[in-house]
């Protein structure tokens, strides 16, 4: 696996206007190396448009967009293509190419030996679950929704880009399927370490997906934060309306059993009570307690005993971050 | 037509076998170039079409007036500029395959999926790169339409132009014509049906093996 690092990112003041309508107003913020941000917000937010400046299909009005230091602006608008993966909703894929041919595309452009283009066809269709042999030659159409989305991110990673760019890669597919590609994509993206500019109006895959969170209405950007921080403190009431009325359970997910403080109380008096991996996230360890109505219940990391947790600290870090 | 003749002559038939075999050569010959040619116009204007959405109209206008033109009136409208010449044909045969090759092309083109060109777009495909690796292929099946519609309308036409002396299976249509002969009017019209029949299942062929995807399963 070729280990290179993603690039930083980052939005100057970025500014598109068509005609007296303001799409995306004097927006700025930066995408740490090998990190994933999402842009979410409702339609006509302006995250696509700003998505699609990144790599010119459409071009700013003013402002910089740096990758690297570089401002794209500088570049060859075909050049730069070629160097940022993109991947759409609807696929996109040429109907006319086989899978391994679809994949191949910019390595293609780009003039690899063939051998090298085999190769990494192949490594791909791998890492995506698709086994070349039975697999290269299928057309799209002969492919399931899912696979057809596989075979998107797979030709987007085709030539190692620093950065990918996805607008709302997994909206079209059923949520059964939807959370396979996610967790799928999340492996891949850490193992690859490239940096990736995802756009979604779905809150929770924000908040699964994203290192980073930009949540965006009517052109402007309104909070750009981690996952927790956004739910634990949303800048105004439209986020904590938009991230939902729920955002304190749903920031029990992004939390660890063993991540809190744990009382220590004598693992004798908790037998009985259901027993908690310190993995789990605080969400499930919640479920898991009310179901067996257990107040308290063991931590073990292994076979390790850390401690206690207890209903009511789930309670106080729920209420902790309160809006005033 | 002759009392006591029969209307198949197959005696006839027999013994003409070397000139019905070099009129459907003709016939053949007429056609092919009629409908190359056409291709290449109607490929240059689709494309001038494409790039300029306005000119589009007046485009598909001029070709549309062409092809209603009456044949028999356009033969005659050429003879005193390029005579009883194969040119004459061709002028009149090209001229009636342009305007649904160019609908077809135009079409076929502008039916590629918006989502398929925007990551062809995004991923660095050139303009060019665009309409020869995306577009063209994509609209294939369709222009394969066009030249389908188009050839066997030109084969049909051309037993027209035997009346300005370039044989043809129009050749044997006149003759049955102006002898009252049955057979030969029979060879000319069936003869031109069935070779239309067998350019059009040659043409589905041709197609099939160029677009493998749309027939994968």
């Amino acid at each position: 696996m070729a280990e290179r690092a993603g690039a930083t990112v980052e939005l100057r003041e970025v500014t598109k206007r068509y005609g007296d309508t303001v799409a995306v107003d004097r927006l700025s913020f930066t995408v740490p190396a090998g990190r994933i941000c999402v842009l979410v917000g409702p339609s006509g937010c302006g995250k696509t448009t700003s998505l699609r400046m990144v790599n010119r299909l459409i071009e700013p009005t003013s402002g910089e967009i740096l990758i690297d230091g570089q401002n794209v602006l500088a570049d060859d608008p075909t050049q730069l293509r070629r160097r940022i993966g993109y991947v759409i909703q609807q696929t996109g894929l040429f109907p006319h190419q086989t899978v391994a041919e679809n994949i191949a595309t910019v390595p293609r452009l780009l003039g690899w030996p063939k051998e090298r283009i085999q190769a990494r066809v192949d490594e791909l269709m791998r890492l995506i679950g698709l086994d070349p042999e039975r697999m290269r030659r299928r057309y799209p159409a002969q492919l399931s929704g899912g696979e057809r989305q596989r075979v998107g991110v797979a030709r987007a990673m085709a030539a190692e880009p620093p950065l990918m760019l996805m607008d709302e890669p997994f909206a079209a597919v059923d949520p059964i399927v939807r959370e396979r590609l996610q967790n799928e994509f999340l492996r891949l993206q850490r193992a690859q370490g490239i940096t990736v500019i995802f756009v979604t109006h779905d809150i929770d895959e924000a908040i699964k997906l994203g290192d980073r969170v930009a949540v965006m209405r009517l052109g402007h950007l309104v909070q750009y934060a981690p996952p927790a921080e956004l739910l634990a403190h949303p800048a105004d009431d439209f986020v904590a309306q938009f991230v939902g009325s729920d955002r304190g359970l749903k920031r029990l997910s992004l939390l660890t059993v063993g991540g809190v403080e744990l009382a220590p109380v004598d693992r004798a008096k908790l037998d009985g009570a259901p027993v908690l991996p310190s993995s789990m996230s605080l969400r499930d360890a919640l479920a898991v307690m009310l179901s067996s109505e257990a107040q308290e219940a063991p931590v073990m990391d292994g076979d390790r005993y850390l401690g206690a947790l207890s209903l009511q600290q789930i309670g106080r870090i729920l209420r902790v971050d309160e809006p005033a | 037509m002759t009392p006591g003749e029969p209307l198949v002559r197959w005696d006839w038939i027999a013994s003409h076998a070397g000139e019905i075999g070099q009129r459907v050569g003709e016939h053949l010959e007429l056609t092919v170039i009629a409908v190359a040619v056409g291709v290449v116009i109607a490929f240059v204007l689709s494309l001038l079409a494409l790039r300029i959405p306005a000119l589009y109209g007046p485009i598909t206008w001029t070709t549309g007036i062409l092809y209603t033109i009456p044949s028999l009136a356009l033969f005659a409208l050429l003879i005193p500029y390029t005579g009883l010449s194969l040119l004459s044909a061709e002028i009149g045969l090209v001229s009636y395959t342009l305007l649904i090759l160019i609908r077809n092309i135009v079409a076929g083109v502008r039916g590629v999926p918006v989502e398929v060109r925007d990551a062809a777009r995004g991923m660095g495909y050139t303009d060019r790169q665009i309409l020869w690796r995306v577009e063209l292929p994509l609209a294939l099946a369709v222009i394969f339409a066009g030249i389908r519609v188009a050839t066997i309308t030109t084969i049909g036409l051309v037993t027209v132009t035997a009346l300005i002396g370039q044989g043809g299976m129009g050749y044997f249509i006149l003759l049955g014509i102006q002898l009252f002969f049955s057979t030969a009017l029979i060879v000319g019209a069936l003869g031109s049906v069935v070779l239309a029949v067998l350019a059009d299942a040659a043409l589905v062929l041709v197609q099939r093996a160029l677009t493998p995807w749309t027939h994968a399963r």
